[in-house]
């Protein structure tokens, strides 16, 4: 029943994504991609719900649920900031990325078929994952925001203004604040996850994923203290964003 | 009853004949009334904008009152036979499909312009207001006002600026959003850079800074903007403050190199910085246009953008006609 919830969810990702490009395509606002959007949060709230019950836990416990939790955080994520800032646009930005991160948990082996209980559950374990995993989905958001950035200052710079998708896309300084603040609250959770992490029982003095996760925060960190005290363009500020979201994917490795 | 239309517009009258038609929005009721009386018509509307004067009526016979209403106003403002080639006349269904294309800015000067939809709402409520509309002229009216959405909604007849300055100022609002935080830095003292600055103004810029070579104009213009003025040596400095700059002075040579741009980066915080160069020859040196937060938009740029829109509404014209046409035989209209 899981996999049934995930593989509906992501079928609802990947048609909501194609049915927004389609609009932008048009030259048309994408109404309907919160709705998709909200019926594939429905559609993950099933699978983690279950998965949750079956490890008696916050369902974290392998790479599959992983990545569906960050799809989760991530659609999460864009439902309030996409709605509060009216920037439908990054919805159909989003799906994609929500479709290719719940695609490879459905890859064989990338989740656990008949998941053992949690016999030890832990709080501080659980909050480690939860809080970091949630704080990967406003990063995560903030990257496809910077993406957006970073087509639409292409475009403004070589005057290419007549497609659809440039009349849909919000105003750059509108993508750069969202940017900033998913990034603050992205590296903020992320503290606290860290925290939680070294408060949980563990065999060996710092788990290895645990230092990656700092360096991962120590670049955030680094990112937002240069934008605020020194400034960036626009452009390295998008550009910086997406690739330390990309390099921040290590930390799954580590796990 | 058969409807009918007798009008002057931008295209049939000059400005001189226009303006004696002219009725001021809060006399527009009164007019309706005093028109239907004129033409011994049972209802009436008057739509008189800065391009049009058009009077719509509902009589026992459309061409016996356009004859009677035309010689009356001819006779009430003192013009000679002549003047007849000034008035279009429409009777019955053409006057639903002429009102239907003025509500959808068919018919405008600017094509696709929306500001006449609300003109000819506000006409319409003031006859109704005044008593001077019935059966006939409440559901062509409404009829229109649905019609009129449905090409809006429909096509792409508003789409797109069609002049420098509205490109310019939406080119502003796709980088900077709100202009309510964004400042504005006029170089020249131009009447494009004039027009082009008081869009960015109505749209909320918070503030104008004037600077041109002769001082005087600068704070001339200031004063008219409700900016500042600011001398010529020390545009550089405010550069650093400002969102968008204007350019249109008549240097012979490009006024503003990318080393300028680079000395203020840091002070900015490499935020996005807008240079519109309206001036021929440039103002602004084409380098600029590297620096990575500058968006630089030159004259030609802007016209080749405004005149594709404009191409682009010419194209839709049939489309819209094609929606009237349907709209209005979807149903039958009273009078037509």
């Amino acid at each position: 029943m899981d996999r049934w919830f995930l593989l509906i969810a992501t079928l609802l990702a990947a048609i909501g994504g194609t049915w927004g490009m389609i609009s932008v395509h048009r030259g048309t606002r994408s109404h309907w991609t919160v709705v998709w959007m909200v019926a594939v949060l429905l559609c993950q709230l099933g699978f983690l719900s279950i998965r949750g019950q079956l490890r008696a836990a916050c369902p974290l416990q392998d790479l599959g649920e992983m990545l569906v939790f960050l799809a989760w955080s991530l659609t999460l994520f864009y439902l309030v900031i996409g709605t509060a800032y009216r920037i439908s646009l990054l919805g159909v930005f989003s799906a994609p990325l929500v479709f290719v991160l719940q695609a490879a948990a459905l890859v064989s082996g990338m989740l656990t078929t008949s998941p053992n209980r949690d016999l030890t559950p832990n709080v501080f374990h659980s909050l480690h994952s939860a809080i970091s995993v949630l704080a990967y989905g406003a990063l995560a958001l903030a990257g496809v925001a910077g993406i957006m950035f970073l087509v639409l200052d292409r475009q403004l710079k070589i005057h290419h203004l007549k497609s659809g998708l440039f009349r849909n896309l919000p105003p750059a300084h509108q993508l750069l604040v969202s940017l900033e603040r998913l990034l603050w609250l992205g590296t903020g959770l992320l503290t606290f996850g860290i925290v939680a992490g070294f408060l949980m029982p563990r065999t060996t003095p710092v788990h290895s994923h645990l230092i990656v996760a700092m360096a991962v925060w120590v670049g955030y960190a680094g990112l937002l203290a240069v934008k605020t005290v020194r400034g960036l363009t626009g452009r390295k500020f998008a550009l910086s964003t997406v690739a330390m979201f990309i390099l921040s994917l290590v930390v799954f490795a580590r796990v | 009853m058969e409807l009918l239309c007798l009008g002057l517009n931008h295209r049939t009258a000059p400005v001189e004949v226009r303006e004696r038609f002219a009725v001021s929005s809060t006399q527009l009721g009164a007019a309706a009334g005093e028109l239907a009386n004129l033409a011994d018509a049972t209802e009436g509307v008057v739509i008189s904008t800065c391009n049009r004067t058009e009077f719509y009526l509902a009589a026992s016979d459309a061409h016996q009152a356009l004859v009677l209403l035309e010689a009356r106003l001819t006779l009430r403002e003192n013009l000679d036979a002549g003047a007849s080639v000034h008035f279009y006349r429409k009777v019955k269904s053409d006057a639903a499909v002429h009102l239907c294309r003025v509500v959808s800015g068919l018919d405008s000067m600017m094509l696709g312009e929306t500001e006449i939809f609300g003109q000819v709402k506000q006409a319409y409520q003031a006859a109704l207001a005044a008593g001077t509309t019935g059966s006939v002229l409440n559901r062509l009216f409404q009829r229109a006002f649905g019609v009129g959405k449905k090409v809006r909604t429909e096509t792409s007849i508003q789409e797109g600026s069609t002049s420098v300055g509205n490109v310019a100022v939406d080119l502003a609002e796709k980088i900077f959003g709100h202009l309510k935080d964004s400042e504005v830095m006029i170089l020249g003292a131009g009447e494009m850079s004039r027009i082009t600055a008081q869009s960015l103004v109505s749209r909320g810029a918070r503030s104008i800074f004037v600077s041109n070579r002769s001082f005087d104009r600068a704070e001339e213009l200031a004063r008219d903007m409700g900016g500042t003025a600011v001398r010529f040596d020390d545009w550089q400095r405010v550069l650093e403050r400002v969102d968008v700059v204007i350019s249109s002075t008549g240097a012979p040579h490009a006024l503003i190199h990318r080393s300028d741009v680079e000395k203020v980066r840091r002070a900015r915080k490499f935020r996005p910085l807008f240079f519109i160069d309206i001036a021929v020859p440039r103002d602004i040196h084409p380098d600029v246009a590297e620096i990575e937060e500058v968006y630089l938009y030159d004259i030609d740029t802007l016209e080749n953008l405004a005149s594709e829109a404009r191409s682009r509404r010419q194209l839709q014209i049939e489309i819209c006609e094609r929606i009237i046409d349907a709209e209005l035989a979807k149903l039958n209209l009273p009078g037509t």
